[in-house]
């Protein structure tokens, strides 16, 4: 029986994802096999609904006084319900506006957004049902490294 | 049953998103090097324009810039549309991307549940979260889905979901739509029809299976007459005939080693490349499916879909075929005995961004172009095919901003985009501002 040889080429080009679970054989047998997880990630851990998150950069001082400023990136979730208290995002006079979202006069007919600087004015909306939140604020992001 | 997810008045809507301005306002999109009308709001058709209208045109009726008028934006449209993809993904069974603004679902197993109160609340969720309004058509078929879509399109009555469940409204949809919308009926053949005094897509199902034979001898026309009639005979790869290129086949026996489909999908990703190359153009989704065979009930049957969006448009084998494999990874099961792989390529769009517009009416520039073309056809000819890409790939090169720089920009000037959009979801420098 004549034996043939086929030499094969190594393909490198793609990853094998290996599944970091118990029970994979590793090339040592490592004491922490058994507490692997994943390294924690911020897009895949903080993040809930990644195809309704949108990010924005903070233009102003106008929620100076909620920590938020100038330059800060917001990271904005479209798929929230918004509630009484949430900073959210609006598109009001041509502009993206983020401001707090206060709902205590609903009753009454209309609903207000608040800054948090002294400096700027609330801004009252008179009809609720039509206004459109675009977005709700679920984190913002200061640098202080400035890479 | 199946479903067709289609948004509505795509492009336009995309462009809607960061500009809540525009809504309810008349809009436009022009093609590629701002010849001509790709895409117009209901408030544009209302005014009369019509698809493909020449820009120049559009400019001479409406000079008081009444109409808010966009470049094309792909990178930004396949963005916006692949959220709405993932949501698909998380609300159906299986699903198939048809086109950059069209899904099709397979709703099997969902029976018990109230699709048409299912499909509004997947407008709704979509529409929340991605800002995009879409509408919904489901029906025992994908041409019945399709035709279904077109009537929650059109009338607001349906909240943007229409389902074709029974013969009674099966029959009342036909009756009511021209036979030159029917997916499947081109214009050659709407004219012969017609010549028979078809005129509904209802006149076309009552024929005879018979006449049917006799009269016409492709097998898009009469797998179509069979879905007017109920039954489920479009092959899912075979929608990806019109927009999209695919290469796929059925193995001679069944396959379950990865490596082995793995250089069957490889093949097929390079022979999608070349096609993409040989028209002139690239593509910015790859997708992949694998399927059992349907007649061995006896063994496990599985019909998966992958797809993934290339930041650059390209027709490079290798981004297409690296692309496939990976995505192979993430469907390949061990326990199945595959029968059919393919790959599908999509988003499709031409090759140069300097291309000859039909409706280009600067002499100067269109020279300028042909002549760019031929040195670039040259170079690739005597080198080798990948040695210069123009489009999409000239604009690899960028900043931290990601704008192009260098010889790329020199590109990105020559081609007219006056009236692009920013890329909120792409570029840093382009994020929204919030004040």
């Amino acid at each position: 029986m004549s034996s043939r040889v086929t030499i094969l080429n190594a393909g490198f080009e793609t990853d094998l994802p290996l599944p970091l679970a118990p029970g994979i054989r590793a090339g040592f047998p490592s004491p922490a096999q058994d507490y692997l997880h994943d390294t924690l990630d911020f897009n895949k851990d903080m993040i809930h609904h990644r195809e309704a998150t949108f990010y924005a950069r903070v233009d102003g001082d106008s929620m100076r006084d909620a920590g938020i400023v100038e330059g800060d990136i917001a990271v904005i979730d479209r798929s929230l319900d918004p509630r009484n208290g949430d900073i959210i995002v609006a598109y009001i006079d041509g502009e993206f506006t983020i401001k707090r979202l206060d709902t205590t006069h609903r009753e009454e007919g209309y609903i207000e957004l608040h800054p948090a600087n002294p400096a700027y004015s609330t801004i009252r909306i008179d009809n609720p049902d039509e206004f459109r939140v675009w977005g709700v604020i679920i984190y913002t992001i200061h640098n202080w490294h400035n890479y | 049953m199946y479903g067709i997810i289609d948004c509505d008045n795509c492009y336009v809507s995309c462009e809607r998103v960061f500009r809540p301005d525009l809504e309810g306002k008349p809009v436009v999109v022009l093609s590629n090097n701002d010849g001509c009308v790709v895409a117009r709001s209901n408030e544009a058709k209302a005014l009369g324009i019509k698809a493909g209208m020449p820009y120049f045109k559009l400019q001479e009726q409406f000079p008081d810039n009444k109409i808010a008028v966009f470049s094309s934006n792909y990178e930004l449209y396949a963005e916006l549309t692949g959220r709405i993809v993932e949501i698909i993904k998380q609300e159906a069974p299986a699903y198939f991307r048809y086109s950059i603004d069209e899904c099709f679902v397979y709703l099997d197993g969902m029976e018990g549940i109230d699709l048409k109160a299912w499909g509004e609340n997947l407008h709704r969720r979509i529409f929340k979260s991605v800002g995009m309004p879409v509408s919904i058509g489901i029906g025992p078929n994908k041409t019945l889905a399709k035709l279904a879509s077109h009537f929650a399109k059109k009338h607001p009555g349906y909240r943007h979901c229409c389902m074709i469940d029974t013969d009674e409204k099966r029959i009342k949809a036909l009756k009511l739509y021209p036979i030159e919308d029917v997916w499947g009926i081109g214009r050659r053949y709407t004219a012969r029809l017609k010549e028979y005094g078809v005129n509904t897509a209802y006149d076309f199902a009552q024929h005879t299976q018979g006449w049917l034979r006799a009269t016409f001898h492709n097998i898009v026309i009469k797998r179509t007459w069979r879905e007017l009639n109920g039954d489920d005979c479009v092959p899912n790869e075979q929608l990806a005939a019109k927009k999209s290129i695919c290469t796929s086949r059925s193995f001679p026996g069944m396959i379950t080693d990865f490596d082995e489909l793995r250089t069957h999908v490889s093949n097929y990703a390079a022979r999608c490349a070349e096609k993409l190359r040989l028209q002139g153009s690239v593509a910015s989704i790859v997708s992949i499916f694998l399927s059992t065979n349907p007649f061995r009930e006896d063994l496990p049957q599985c019909w998966s879909f992958q797809e993934q969006r290339l930041i650059t448009p390209t027709s490079s084998t290798t981004t297409i075929v690296q692309t496939a494999a990976a995505l192979l990874q993430q469907v390949y099961r061990k326990d199945y005995q595959y029968k059919r792989a393919g790959v599908i390529v999509m988003g499709i769009g031409p090759k140069s961004p300097i291309q000859q517009d039909l409706f280009d009416h600067n002499a100067e520039q269109f020279q300028k172009m042909r002549r760019l073309d031929e040195v670039v056809d040259r170079i690739n000819r005597l080198q080798g095919s990948e040695t210069i890409v123009l489009g999409a790939q000239q604009y690899t090169s960028r900043d931290k901003d990601g704008n192009a720089v260098g010889k790329a920009n020199v590109f990105a000037n020559a081609i007219k985009h006056d009236h692009r959009s920013p890329n909120p979801t792409t570029r840093w420098s382009d994020i929204i501002r919030l004040k």
